[in-house]
């Protein structure tokens, strides 16, 4: 992404949407080749994780992890190569959202597992039950 | 001189943006600091930004449910009996590279260029598709073979997040026609630009949901 | 098979209190709506509120939603006082089947359709003009939620006449709320009236969170907004956190219940506690996104009428943010009893205990901005003192439940309803009616009658206590909720105690009532004429009473914090005001049906799901996406208002301030200030 603030219609200081590649700031080219790059990347995570399942490379029970990692590398790059999100100031507000969103998330299915798994391991046993 | 510009020009130059190791900086730039409001553009962006933030914690919902019930079979069918590796891998290619043609979309719109911009529209109109029918295809299947979500817990939840996947793909599929007769009945104005942006972002927050799912639903349930 | 499960049998003629009731309503809606066709009011309604896009508007619609359904909440809660007071060892008036629905309906009414509509009206009004700006960033998505919302409270509404309400619980737990156990169509109406709502709402906290972050005017960093704007901020993204839980959670009985999902069934490994889990992770946010816009307008009105700024802005906003986010990190407390353990129960115990001290550190501030002013006990001015005195103590008995093994003892029982009616009450309501008190003026251009407002407001507070206390006491004793008889003799006084505190009650709605009539009646006398009736401190009071619909000729230039309060200063100083700006043309956001239809395909999508009429289904949701695309087509989306109109309403404003400086606007001043010791 460039060094400076990008400029709205009127020529004030502006801020960036997300996923917003400014038509003045690259050529059609530039444009092409950054979505080529994370289709190469993406694809190259995707064959990894499915291969990762089926061979021998990874102990066991590092499978999930590994799993895990390469779904997060696979999910930034998204957000860098097709979402255009970076770290620059004018992008700030965006990688906030980014970051409650993604707080709430491992809230949720984190704190839903650690409860459910509790609430599960302290049930009687049931008998007959399906 | 226009209120931002009377800030700008007290403002030194950009060298330094967050100001490392000086307490924070004024921020002139509109919509963020003290600039005034932003640009209609990216207040549109913005919002629709926080609207995918919030479509992802109700999937994150729908996958904390299907983690709870991993093991809920009822005595039925489980997952890596009936899961078809081969076809998952189809489906992500198909979803990926749509991805990837959308943003050849966008890049064309960028230029104005009609006719591109409407074959790349038309290529991941397709490829969505192509996902969607690969993905009825393997429901009926596993259906066929006993795993229908009424059958129990886990299939009932796996059918929920991957099936609530394929129904925002399909509104996807809908917006999409919609944007393409709008872009060839109202050329590249600034608010179809707006809503091409919009659906670039919904169309990729998709492909990155997919992810997840492969990854936790099929992947790791297969590896169990 | 034309009409599903709909047929006659759905009218309860056999029911003489939900006939009666719904007769009497249906019967007043027809003749309202009658008297507006007749007198020819139709048009101007169409044109100024229902296709409005403007936020003043819609945040009064949403109000007067709000108090509506409060009075139908309220209509609940005195049937189920009374049919306690009569309970002790005798059936009462209403059959189990029938209390069930009422206590389920008040429940749902009261916190979606009555508290939710106030606080997100107040927002809506107040949080453009205190920023500066011209309108919400989406102001057709805003009609939109409005309709959304009245759409659910009137399913709500239709399920008194048309079938029956849920018997679930104003959270319906399954197995109670599946289809084995609740065959009929009220958890069905419950369940598509708050789907429909909810997207309302979602569609509100992306709007209000975008306005917020991107929509100021110029100069006003975000450390110089108000602190209502960061109350609702804080509020808003709770909003957008939460609701999508909320969507799928019940989106998830909705496939149990329509398609034979086992999500949460007793067969087939459904899992009951998790719907419990995944719906307090929703319920515990909601009551922050209806507590802190409540204590935004707090911080307004005790700074206002304490003729001082608010003490510790930063602690105030820290303070915010901090509720905002461990909100999101105690919903356990609500099932301490459901066996996650100790560990579990622990941690979120303690969480809970840590979100008192930011609420403290707020009443703190509170307490210090009205130590050393000189304060005017107005009727918004006793609302929060009522508030202040009130909250603290549910946020005590909150503190007590938030210990498990006390919770043990009091889970369910009417302690805890005590203790939630408290803090809503005292937050929620009382903040619900000191800003409307407060804005009213600035809605509607005269203020409310100062001694029906402060006799609603006594016997409000009066008979909140004389309600309430009684069922702490009784909640100790050891009575359950929800009871629909009891044969306890030691409870006995105390029921009763507490069917008098609603006749109180039912002395404080009344005033209420009498206070709007009366002040409409004698609006002239009671005129705003200046538009700062009550030498306010925010943006806000800068226009004139109603804001033209462009809110400001120019969006104004923030320096600090109070930025009306400086302003006011240097014209009195300088007895002028600032130079008449350079007027230009504005453009305004067009009206639109788009939100009023949209609506009303989805009160019909709606009602054909819960009655099964699945032709009628489809026809709903292609008529939704044929709306969608016929608005997204439109090709001119603004109107201008042009610049002499502009210049003519803004010289008219200024005409009146100009008069206002030239009467004793400084002798005042000065007299206000000698007291407080505060620099003029």
């Amino acid at each position: 992404m460039t060094d400076e603030h990008h400029v709205d219609d009127e020529g004030n200081l502006d801020d960036v949407g997300p996923g917003f590649m400014e038509a003045a700031d690259h050529s059609v080219g530039e444009g092409v080749q950054g979505y080529l790059m994370g289709l190469v990347l993406a694809a190259l995570l995707t064959v990894a994780s499915f291969y990762v399942l089926h061979t021998n490379l990874i102990w066991g029970p590092g499978i999930v992890v590994m799993l895990v990692v390469l779904a997060i590398a696979q999910i930034g790059v998204h957000l860098v190569f097709f979402l255009h999100l970076t770290t620059a100031p004018d992008n700030t507000n965006n990688i906030f959202a980014l970051a409650f969103g993604i707080l709430i998330v491992i809230l949720i299915i984190g704190g839903s597992i650690w409860i459910m798994h509790h609430l599960n391991e302290r049930m009687m046993p049931m008998s007959g039950m399906m | 001189m226009s209120a931002t510009e009377v800030l700008r020009s007290a403002h030194p130059p950009d060298i330094d943006p967050y100001r490392v190791g000086h307490g924070g900086g004024h921020d002139y730039a509109t919509g963020h600091g003290e600039g005034g409001p932003a640009s209609k553009r990216v207040i549109v962006g913005y919002g629709f930004w926080l609207f995918l933030l919030s479509d992802i914690v109700l999937f994150s919902c729908l996958f904390a449910a299907h983690a709870v019930l991993q093991t809920a079979t009822a005595g039925g069918p489980t997952g890596p009996q009936l899961f078809d590796p081969r076809s998952v891998a189809l489906e992500t290619a198909c979803l990926l590279t749509s991805s990837f043609t959308c943003g050849l979309s966008a890049v064309a719109a960028g230029a104005r260029n009609q006719l591109w911009t409407q074959v790349f529209l038309l290529v991941t109109g397709v490829l969505g598709l192509s996902f969607l029918l690969l993905e009825a295809h393997d429901f009926a299947a596993m259906m066929a073979r006993g795993a229908s979500p009424q059958v129990s817990a886990f299939w009932s939840s796996f059918f929920a997040v991957v099936g609530c996947h394929g129904s925002h793909v399909t509104v996807g599929l809908l917006w999409l026609g919609t944007m393409m007769a709008q872009v060839f009945f109202k050329g590249f104005r600034p608010s179809i630009m707006r809503r091409l942006v919009c659906f670039n972002l919904f169309w990729h927050m998709l492909d990155i949901i997919w992810v997840a799912l492969f990854t936790i639903v099929y992947l790791i349930g297969e590896g169990r | 098979m034309w009409l599903g499960k709909l047929s006659l049998n759905a009218i309860p003629f056999d029911q003489p209190i939900p006939l009666v009731a719904g007769g009497v309503v249906f019967l007043v809606l027809l003749a309202v709506i009658a008297w507006i066709i007749i007198r020819g009011h139709l048009p101007y309604l169409w044109h100024e509120w229902i296709t409005s896009v403007d936020h003043k508007r819609i945040g009064v619609m949403y109000t007067i939603l709000g108090l509506v359904m409060l009075l139908r909440g309220f209509v609940d809660a005195i049937m189920m006082r009374s049919q306690q007071a009569l309970a002790f060892r005798a059936p009462g008036y209403l059959p189990p089947e029938h209390y069930d629905q009422v206590f389920s309906a008040h429940g749902t009414i009261m916190i979606f359709f009555a508290a939710m509509p106030l606080m997100i009206g107040l927002m809506n009004f107040a949080v453009p003009l205190q920023l500066g700006v011209r309108d919400v960033a989406f102001p057709t998505f805003n009609s939109t939620s409005f309709w959304l919302t009245a759409t659910g409270a009137l399913l709500v509404n239709i399920s008194l006449v048309i079938g029956e309400f849920s018997r679930a619980m104003w959270l319906p737990y399954p197995p109670l709320s599946e289809l084995r156990y609740s065959p009929g169509v009220g958890v069905d109406y419950y369940l598509w009236s708050l789907q429909i709502a909810g997207v309302g709402t979602l569609l509100t906290g992306i709007n209000f969170v975008t306005t917020i972050l991107k929509i100021r005017a110029p100069g006003m960093s975000y450390l110089r907004m108000p602190v209502f704007c960061w109350t609702a901020l804080a509020a808003n993204l709770l909003i957008i956190a939460a609701f999508p839980v909320l969507t799928a959670t019940l989106g998830m009985l909705l496939l149990d219940r329509y398609l034979g999902f086992h999500f949460f069934t007793n067969a087939g490994g459904g899992n009951m506690m998790m719907f419990v889990n995944l719906i307090w992770a929703w319920g515990h946010p909601e009551v922050y996104i209806l507590v802190l816009p409540a204590f935004g307008v707090f911080s307004e009105v005790i700074a206002t009428f304490s003729g001082k700024p608010l003490f510790g802005y930063r602690s105030m906003v820290a303070a915010t943010m901090a509720i905002c986010l461990i909100s999101f990190l105690v919903w356990l407390h609500h099932f301490f009893t459901m066996g996650a353990g100790g560990d579990v129960n622990g941690v979120f115990g303690i969480a809970t205990a840590i979100i008192a001290v930011p609420t403290g550190v707020k009443i703190f501030n509170w307490m210090f901005t009205m130590y050393g002013g000189r304060i005017r006990f107005t009727t918004p001015m006793l609302w929060a003192l009522g508030f202040t005195v009130t909250f603290v103590i549910g946020g005590m008995t909150g503190v007590l439940l938030s210990v498990p093994p006390a919770d043990f003892l009091v889970h369910n029982s009417l302690f805890l309803v005590a203790h939630f009616h408290n803090v809503i009450i005292a937050g929620v309501l009382f903040g619900a009616f000191a800003g409307i008190t407060y804005w009213f003026p600035k809605a509607f251009g005269f203020r409310l009658h100062e001694g029906w407002g402060k006799a609603a407001f006594w016997f409000s507070f009066a008979g909140f206590y004389v309600t309430f206390v009684p069922l702490y006491a009784v909640g100790l004793l050891g009575m359950t909720r929800r009871l629909q008889t009891y044969d306890v003799a030691a409870w006995r006084p105390w029921v009763l105690a507490a069917g008098v505190g609603i006749l109180v009650l039912c002395i404080a709605l009344a005033c209420q009532v009498m206070q709007f009539i009366v002040s409409i009646r004698q609006r002239e006398s009671l005129r705003d004429v200046t538009g700062d009736p009550w030498n306010g401190r925010s943006l806000e009071w800068s226009t004139a009473s109603p804001p033209p619909a462009f809110n400001y000729a120019v969006l104004p230039n923030v320096q600090g914090e109070e930025p009306y309060w400086e302003i006011k200063r240097r014209a009195i100083e300088t007895q002028q005001l600032v130079a008449e700006p350079d007027y230009k043309s504005i453009e305004m956001p067009r009206n639109s049906p788009t939100g009023f239809i949209t609506a009303f395909f989805c009160t019909i999508t709606g009602f054909a799901l819960i009655w099964h009429i699945w032709w009628l289904v489809g026809l709903g949701l292609f008529g939704a996406y044929v709306v969608f695309v016929w608005f997204a087509w439109r090709d001119r989306e603004e109107q201008i208002i042009p610049a002499d109109e502009v210049a003519r309403v803004d010289r008219a404003r200024r005409r009146v301030r100009e008069q206002w400086l030239a009467q004793n606007a400084r002798e005042q001043w000065l007299a206000a200030h000698a007291e407080t010791g505060e620099p003029a």
